[in-house]
């Protein structure tokens, strides 16, 4: 066997090591913990622990609170990201808005958190505006943005997190579609403006990033930063729910979190490869 | 004129987060209802000078695990991507590198957190590093599969075919050719890896302090002036990457 042949194997090893080993094993130790097969308090197969994550309503409700805020979070920064990539489309080709706009990628999600921890709540930034302006005479007027009900204070975070990336996405795009073009040819058919931008602009940036757009529900679904510091005991989102369970001084939650692990795995990846089946035609370059 | 509003209120928002946590990264004493603290003093940063300071031993660590991680998956990930690439099963073998990232990379460590305990890898900065190599290898892959086109296959076997030898052909040819990808998969790894949090506090049991474990402690102690000031140096390196990597970020990594 020549050299290039052992490269290939050795390549092809690690590519296993590294991508898959990990995921099995996790998945196969989560899976017998949580069926009762291994662990220390654990002395046999049971269903036990499966029925309590199912039948009981916090994983449900961790489930739609992470569901929600990815949902509105997603809308909204999409939203935004196609009126400023297309109304700015010039300067963020060109100038000072170009090199600018990659500015909010240098943030991590918890620096976000943070900074809209310090903008958002009670004694915040903006609740200090707000009484210097006169907009509101004490600190208990303002409204609760952190650690809320309807998880504000995350879905502004993710919100600012994401719209960058899909602004420079479309910007991309429109350059690379050669959108211009399309642009001219329905007005010229007598579309009016509002008509290209429903009927051929949006269409063709929403159906070219539609990948990305499902990637992106499920990050923000997944994060944990941004929720652990912003969000509330309850409902959690689902990372926070998880780690939470599994870093308990009570070691019967510990199946629960895998149970709950496996199922969101599980979940994510069927979402996935139903997306993949249904979207077949998107090539993967 | 709309136009002109919008880009003047999208410039202020781009720029705005940055100037708050530096005002607070300087700040001191900030009562209710002061706008902004009331005492502004390079001190806090001065901090960083000082040798054996917490903050100084995170930056440090951060640094390295970050550097290290990046320059090893940019090496493995490139040479191995290349038998990726030419696998009859390339589109299958790319969608699983989607895997970390969708099952959420804290998620990934609570199932391998068990494995990192058993091999006493847990709370040392060679698990944190193990951990995060596992989770940024396929990124790398992804980042190096737009890489491997029909076109360079043909120069390699080209350059093959005129006498060149492994070594040369790597020199001379693909290495010229792979410069700017070779940066971006570097810049990009390492931007994962700097701005990790779950895993690392997961994987390293919050004995690996990195720079991110620092904000959410100062953050914990309501020290937001430190948590600011970590904050920006967060934002340094990461910035100063990408405005040199500017020109093909996102390229690479955007399946459209």
């Amino acid at each position: 066997m020549n050299t290039g042949k052992y490269i290939a194997i050795i390549s092809k090893s690690i590519f296993v090591v590294f991508t898959l080993i990990p995921v099995a094993l996790g998945f196969g130790y989560a899976f017998l913990y949580s069926f009762g097969i291994l662990g220390i308090l654990n002395d046999g197969f049971t269903l036990a622990h499966w029925k309590k994550v199912l039948f009981t309503p916090t994983l449900w409700e961790s489930l739609g609170f992470s569901f929600y805020i990815a949902l509105i979070s997603l809308t909204i920064a999409i939203v935004f990201a196609l009126i400023i990539a297309i109304y700015l489309k010039q300067k963020l080709q060109k100038g000072f808005l170009s090199i600018a706009i990659y500015l909010p990628l240098v943030f991590p999600a918890l620096v976000m958190a943070f900074f809209s921890f310090l903008l958002l709540s009670k004694s915040g930034w903006l609740s200090r505006v707000s009484i210097r302006l006169g907009f509101i005479n004490e600190l208990e007027q303002f409204p609760n943005w952190i650690n809320d009900n309807y998880g504000i204070g995350i879905i502004f975070t993710s919100i600012l997190l994401i719209t960058p990336f899909f602004i420079i996405l479309y910007t991309n795009l429109y350059h690379h579609e050669k959108l211009d073009n399309y642009k001219e040819l329905s007005q010229s058919l007598g579309a009016s403006p509002i008509n290209t931008l429903r009927k051929v602009l949006i269409p063709i940036l929403l159906r070219k990033s539609i990948f990305t757009i499902v990637l992106f529900f499920i990050f923000v679904m997944s994060s944990y930063e941004v929720p652990l510091l912003l969000g509330k005991q309850h409902p959690q989102m689902i990372s926070v729910f998880t780690v939470d369970k599994l870093q308990r001084f009570n070691l019967l939650d510990i199946p629960q979190a895998y149970a709950i692990s496996c199922l969101y795995g599980l979940l994510v990846l069927g979402t996935m490869a139903l997306f993949l089946v249904k979207h077949s035609k998107i090539k993967l370059k | 004129m709309i136009k002109k509003g919008l880009t003047y209120l999208f410039t202020i928002g781009l720029f705005f987060p940055l100037f708050f946590l530096f005002i607070f990264s300087i700040g001191r004493n900030w009562q209710f209802p002061a706008i902004f603290p009331k005492k502004n003093t390079l001190d806090n940063w001065s901090i960083i000078l000082k040798g054996n300071s917490e903050l100084n031993t995170s930056l440090t660590i951060s640094l390295l695990l970050s550097s290290l991680v990046a320059i090893t998956i940019t090496l493995l990930s490139f040479i191995t991507s290349k038998y990726i690439a030419q696998s009859k099963h390339r589109s299958f073998l790319i969608l699983l590198c989607y895997l970390p990232y969708v099952l959420a990379p804290v998620i990934l460590g609570v199932l391998l957190q068990f494995y990192f305990i058993y091999t006493d890898l847990a709370g040392t900065f060679a698990g944190v590093f193990l951990a995060q190599l596992i989770i940024t290898y396929p990124f790398g892959i992804i980042i190096f599969n737009n890489f491997w086109t029909p076109l360079v296959f043909e120069l390699e076997k080209l350059t093959f075919t005129l006498g060149a030898n492994t070594n040369q052909t790597f020199k001379e040819v693909l290495f010229p050719l792979s410069r700017k990808v070779l940066a971006l998969c570097f810049f990009q790894v390492f931007l994962i890896s700097w701005f990790e949090y779950g895993l690392s506090n997961l994987i390293g049991i919050g004995n690996v302090k990195t720079l991110t474990l620092r904000v959410f402690q100062y953050i914990n102690e309501a020290n937001i002036f430190y948590a600011a000031l970590a904050s920006c140096l967060l934002i340094i390196p990461p910035g100063i990457l990408i405005w040199i990597n500017k020109r093909f970020l996102f390229k690479a990594e955007t399946i459209v």
